[in-house]
């Protein structure tokens, strides 16, 4: 008998040739998506009287009780349309999210954590005829810059609007109310000079200054906030977070900035395992009681509310400058409607309702731990007197009517969090890079990330 | 020309010149001519069903995966033919290029300590008498081959904190100032990773390597012992050269284990702190799906596997001399 190996020739040639068939069968890869801006949409605000389930695609987790509840509500108001919640787990949906929207089984609303190509590859609605119809565009528009993309698929926050959400996150600074008055708070640190006493204060006291978790982003908050302060201005970083054409943040205030997280550290205001420390647990040790404050966002408030009503307080990270502006990252909780949405008009009402309705905005706050934001007349939901989120949701109130909502650094580019800020945060917590070598490190993966 | 080198025909019907064809020069010559094309292309026919689902499945990806690496593509539109700029990029941008050293690092972790390790403990089981003791050693070994990883990585993770189990232990026996976040350690992050990658193979190594010694003819044992060689000799003349197919089989798995290594990092420090255990898996993993850079990715990738071809062909050629 004889083997096949004496058939090498033909075999080779055989295989050589059907490698070769099928890469000329698939030419260039991709490249059936029709250059020009998206279709447009007839808009029409009603949900008519047919019969109508509207998918809504959302994470898993708290998402799914959060969306049911509105899609009750929504159910209730109009009975004709009932709403089915879908999910997915983040990660999941977030690498998979474009493959499903440019399928065939595609749901009404998605929840998109990050644009990401969403807009370049049209797989989105516009929602500027929405916004006009229901109005949305006499409300404040800072709420929306940040789904907003130019024409070019990458600038955000202008352009036009492609999600909208029933809420957002707010971060700021937690604190152990019991902690503060030992050290001696009377009130919330005005400026970072005051806060950074404080921090002193209480490391002299024994204290844990500050919990973070430098595992997985935590600290690259106050960094972006120190940033914001000794700049005095938020525009540069929102500038950059929005893809603005020469955009930079390698500047005398991210050196500064950077400056003065890596002093916190070698301070010991920071914790000595910072850098192993990750956002299940940081929470949990602040609870106990270790560390004074603990800078974060308003979606830990339910939980710390829940572990201690009313040992906990919440104030926006201090200004710069005495009486200088205070600045708060915030990102909306983004529905969007695919392109292929069969029933885009119903969701639409439903992006609206959510937005405005009372009890919507209510739940938002209560299921969803995110604050509404909508029209400026409508009312803010309410939360129990000298709990944490009673004190997120005013905070974030007084900050759409100044203005002082910025997107998040971590959201400027897709990867920009996990292969820039984090372990450049980490490499300076650790004394193993500069201020000054991290901002320009940034800065150049940003600018490689958008391709520039 | 023909007087040089001669008619295939003539050459075939000496015997001498080809072996394999003795039989097929006794037959008479038209059906010696006829019968191997038949038999050529009936052969092909048998391969067929088996090739067209490797075609399809295998090279057809491998094919893609080389055409993309030279666009620049996010895996819905339209591609932009890139050159060579990803291949560049590989070898110019320091992280990625880090991260293939890293993948290297954990070659001793993966391969070289679970191989030696394994040589020992197979050997130490093969003295015991079969029984509850062996079969106990065995399965304790083998245990961590059935987790799924992303359990193990997360348990190792707890044990690698500040206040876990590693850092206890260090405190009880009073090694307090040794007690560190292992895991967030610039120095030891790596190294600790490394050890959970000893903790997986060392039980597959072992399990293999001990069938091995099982196949290894006993009367070689007894010879040696007769010939008056202590244990230390008897290993080096018997069972280490007994165990070489086991062993190529032994290096080549964790090999590529360690330069694909995925998803133990990515559940224990996502390739921290900084850039401290970034490998190539976590690398392409978020090229593809975080950056949607599907072009990048795909060039990083057939580099991995050209580099794990490149390490393990010598391997496989050490196990086939003789």
């Amino acid at each position: 008998m004889r083997s096949l190996t004496q058939y090498r020739g033909i075999v080779r040639v055989a295989a050589i040739a059907a490698a070769a068939a099928l890469l000329l069968a698939a030419c260039a890869p991709g490249g059936n998506s029709e250059a020009g801006p998206a279709p447009t949409r007839q808009a029409s605000t009603g949900v008519g009287s047919e019969p109508v389930t509207l998918r809504l695609l959302v994470n898993s987790g708290v998402d799914v009780p959060f969306y049911t509840a509105l899609g009750e509500l929504f159910h209730a108001k109009y009975d004709n349309v009932t709403v089915k919640v879908e999910n997915q787990d983040y990660a999941t949906l977030t690498t998979n999210i474009a493959h499903i929207l440019a399928g065939s089984n595609v749901p009404d609303l998605v929840r998109v954590s990050q644009l990401g190509n969403l807009i370049e590859d049209h797989l989105l609605t516009g929602l500027d005829p929405y916004a006009k119809a229901y109005g949305w565009d006499q409300w404040p528009q800072s709420q929306f810059a940040s789904t907003r993309v130019g024409p070019d698929g990458k600038q955000r926050g202008t352009g036009s609007l492609y999600a909208a959400g029933a809420g957002f996150g707010l971060t700021g600074v937690y604190y152990n109310k019991a902690l503060a008055q030992r050290i001696g708070m009377t009130r919330p640190p005005a400026t970072v000079a005051e806060f950074e006493q404080l921090l002193a204060k209480a490391k002299d006291a024994g204290l844990q200054p500050i919990m973070i978790n430098g595992k997985d982003g935590g600290s690259v908050y106050p960094l972006q906030n120190l940033v914001m302060s000794s700049a005095g201005d938020a525009q540069a970083v929102q500038d950059w977070n929005y893809a603005k054409p020469g955009a930079s943040i390698d500047n005398a205030a991210t050196v500064k900035a950077a400056t003065s997280l890596q002093r916190w550290g070698q301070a010991g205001y920071l914790p000595a395992d910072v850098n192993d420390i990750d956002q299940t647990r940081a929470p949990a040790e602040f609870v106990k009681g270790n560390g004074v404050f603990f800078p974060s966002g308003n979606w830990q408030a339910p939980a710390l509310d829940k572990a201690g009503a009313g040992q906990f307080g919440f104030f926006l990270f201090p200004s710069g400058e005495t009486g200088g502006p205070s600045y708060a990252m915030t990102a909306p909780a983004n529905l969007g409607i695919p392109a292929k949405s069969p029933h885009a008009d119903v969701a639409a009402a439903f992006l609206d309702f959510v937005q405005t309705n009372s009890q919507a905005r209510q739940d938002t706050v209560t299921l969803g731990g995110l604050v509404p934001a909508g029209p400026s007349e409508a009312a803010a939901p309410t939360a129990p007197e000298g709990s944490a989120v009673a004190a997120t949701v005013g905070s974030f109130q007084e900050l759409l009517k100044s203005n002082g909502l910025v997107g998040f650094m971590a959201d400027a580019t897709a990867s920009i969090h996990v292969n820039s800020l984090i372990p450049q945060t980490q490499l300076l917590l650790a004394g193993k890079t500069t201020p000054e070598a991290f901002a320009a490190k940034v800065q150049s993966d940003y600018e490689r990330d958008l391709g520039q | 020309m023909a007087s040089i080198s001669g008619p295939p025909v003539v050459r075939q019907a000496s015997p001498t010149a080809d072996p394999a064809s003795v039989p097929a020069a006794t037959q008479p010559v038209v059906p010696r001519r006829t019968a191997p094309r038949t038999r050529r292309w009936s052969a092909l026919l048998w391969v067929a069903p088996a090739f067209g689902m490797y075609a399809v499945f295998v090279l057809f990806p491998m094919a893609q995966s080389v055409q993309y690496s030279f666009y620049d593509w996010d895996g819905i539109g339209p591609a932009t033919p890139a050159g060579l700029d990803n291949w560049k990029a590989i070898f110019t941008r320091p992280e990625l290029l880090h991260s293939v050293e890293h993948a290297f690092i954990l070659v001793i972790f993966y391969t070289v300590l679970p191989v030696g390790l394994g040589l020992v403990a197979a050997s130490l089981i093969r003295e015991l008498r079969p029984g509850a003791f062996s079969t106990t050693a065995r399965v304790v070994l083998f245990i961590p081959q059935v987790l799924p990883l992303v359990a193990a990585g997360i348990a190792w993770t707890w044990m690698y904190s500040s206040d876990g189990l590693v850092n206890q232990v260090l405190r009880a026996v009073g090694l307090e100032q040794h007690t560190r976040a292992w895991l967030s350690d610039f120095t030891f992050a790596l190294p600790a990773v490394g050890v959970i990658g000893v903790w997986v193979m060392l039980g597959f190594c072992t399990v293999l390597l001990l069938a091995g010694i099982g196949k290894i003819d006993p009367a070689l044992y007894e010879a040696a012992r007769l010939d008056g060689a202590g244990r230390i000799s008897e290993f080096f003349a018997v069972t280490l050269p007994g165990l070489r197919r086991e062993l190529v089989v032994c290096t080549t798995f964790t090999m590529i284990a360690a330069l694909a290594s995925f998803d133990v990092i990515q559940i224990s420090t996502q390739g921290g702190p900084g850039y401290q255990t970034m490998v190539p898996g976590v690398e392409i993993y978020r090229l593809t799906f975080l950056q949607q850079h599907v072009g990048q990715a795909s060039a990083l990738a057939v580099f991995l596997a050209a580099l794990v071809l490149v390490v393990i062909w010598p391997i496989q050629r050490l196990g086939r001399e003789k």
